[in-house]
């Protein structure tokens, strides 16, 4: 195991990196973070129409996230990664064909995320902002969405887990991302799957329960200050 | 200032405002009281039209506020509104709260709105308070911060639905006192509340409300006399026995 690590750690961490493209742990970390800058905008969009009063939004929203939660994100990685390129006639790298998909994916869960946070807030709110006459644009990004981000944080670092995982997928179309970083690693050292796919399964897993303890953290000292709020309100 | 005029309102197949008619005259303060699920809330959120109606018109400073011609929220941002819940926003600071009117309606920057909430939060003796977090305040304290908030736009209206209910005994009296204050300064005040004591010494009239109507519109002498309405007899002995 040792002598993988001595050999392969570093393509493990950052791929052919500097003489070839970065890959790796680097570009799993890069992906999934990307990923979830741009799926957050979407996931907000998403959850406004779904809480919002317009119906024709409603509709839309709802259709595409149910439409999205009823097919598994490897399709809509296929999707993008073979119908994309033939639709707007030109190739797309497969990094950014990898992204796109998880966003699609995630904007629909996040999306349900945030607009939990947005239904979960006292209904007084909503009829302060209203009785001071503030417009929808101040109220939902001065005083709605504030409240519903913060109480869902805990929401939102979970989701970067799921997509951390999920980028593992991107091996199937060539992306090097840490999975295909060490599936080509296997293919060098034909013997030795159990050492190299423990040390890939390892790296998940420290990652990834580091960031769900990060989330049990979060979600503790929130539901703290929830609490801590409400006993003010109960004594007061 | 405030006219209602054969005003109507039913929530769903229920009638729960019965054809009120009555003026608030500019200046005075009028006190609505009444038993539980008599209209009261009803009735004062169809001035900001924080409830529509179906029948009747409503006026404020002479101008029709469910004409198509009218903007609610500048409509709103001339009569202040008190929650009996306060309705703080808890991730805004004091000050902040009692900013945001100022900075995202009038547009201004925070350096340009702090000199007017800062005095407006010395009015209501809370400027040593700016930087705490509602979380962090007493509940007399917060429905303060509340009404200084609804205050900074200068409305010539405001009106308070149950100010004090949600208060313990020991602070609803420096909220009574500062609307005391309030009502002297000549702003418009309506203001549901069971505070007998205050109604009596501040109140221009009291409003009785029953079953959606009003059933009795008078001046508090009168309104505490032994020639009351029977219904406000029976009302005001059942709150005395609660009390
Ligand atoms: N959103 C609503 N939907 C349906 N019915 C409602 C709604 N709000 C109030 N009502 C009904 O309207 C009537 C008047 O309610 P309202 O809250 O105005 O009474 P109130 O005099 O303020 O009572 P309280 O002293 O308990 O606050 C009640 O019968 C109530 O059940
Ligand atoms: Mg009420």
């Amino acid at each position: 195991m040792l002598e993988i690590i001595r050999e392969y750690g570093l393509m493990l961490l950052i791929g052919e990196y500097p003489h070839g493209k970065l890959g790796g742990l680097a570009l799993t970390l890069i992906i999934s973070i990307v990923s979830l800058a741009v799926t957050f905008p979407c996931a907000i969009l998403i959850a406004l129409a779904r809480t919002g009063q317009s119906r024709p939004l409603k509709a839309i929203a709802s259709g595409f996230v149910h439409s999205v939660r009823a097919i598994p994100l490897l399709m809509l990685i296929f999707w993008a990664y073979f119908a994309l390129p033939m639709a707007i006639g030109f190739p797309i790298d497969a990094t950014y064909t990898l992204i796109i998909a998880i966003v699609v994916y995630q904007a629909a869960y996040l999306g349900e995320i945030i607009a939990a946070g947005i239904q979960g807030l006292p209904n007084g709110q909503v009829e302060a902002a209203k009785a001071l006459g503030l417009g929808y644009v101040p109220t939902t990004f001065r005083v709605i969405l504030p409240q519903a981000i913060f109480n869902v944080i805990p929401g939102i670092v979970n989701q970067l887990t799921t997509i951390i995982k999920e980028s593992s997928l991107g091996s199937i179309i060539a992306v090097s991302e840490l999975s295909y970083v060490m599936l080509q690693v296997n293919s060098n050292e034909v013997t030795k799957p159990l050492q190299i796919f423990g040390i890939l399964a390892a790296t998940y897993f420290i990652l990834c329960f580091a960031l769900s303890q990060a989330t049990n953290w979060l979600e503790r000292r929130i539901a703290n200050r929830r609490t801590g709020r409400v006993l003010v309100e109960v004594i007061a | 200032m405030i006219e209602f005029q054969g005003v109507s309102k039913w929530f769903g197949p229920l009638k729960v405002i019965k054809e009120i008619s009555a003026t608030v005259d500019k200046g005075t303060t009028i006190v609505l009281c009444g038993p539980s699920g008599s209209g009261k809330s009803t009735l004062v959120r169809t001035v900001n039209r924080l409830e529509s109606i179906q029948e009747g018109t409503i006026t404020v400073g002479g101008m029709d506020i469910n004409a198509k011609s009218v903007n609610v929220n500048t409509l709103r941002t001339g009569i202040g509104f008190i929650f009996q819940q306060f309705n703080l926003f808890p991730h805004l600071t004091v000050i902040d709260n009692v900013m945001l009117p100022l900075r995202r309606i009038h547009k201004q920057s925070r350096k340009e709105a702090l000199p007017a909430a800062l005095l407006m939060l010395e009015r209501v003796g809370l400027a040593d308070k700016a930087n705490s977090l509602p979380a962090d305040i007493s509940g007399g304290q917060s429905q303060r911060v509340a009404i200084a908030r609804s205050l900074i736009l200068k409305p010539e209206v405001l009106i308070l639905d149950e100010p004090t209910s949600a208060l313990d005994p020991e602070m609803v009296s420096e909220v009574l006192k500062l609307l005391r204050q309030l009502s002297g300064e000549g702003i418009t005040m309506m203001c549901v509340t069971h505070e007998m004591g205050f109604a009596r010494e501040v109140a221009d009239r009291i409003w009785f409300l029953k079953n959606g109507a009003l059933t009795f519109d008078a001046k508090p002498e009168l309104f505490f006399s032994s020639g009351t309405h029977p219904d406000v007899r029976g009302f005001l002995s059942s709150i005395q026995k609660n009390h």
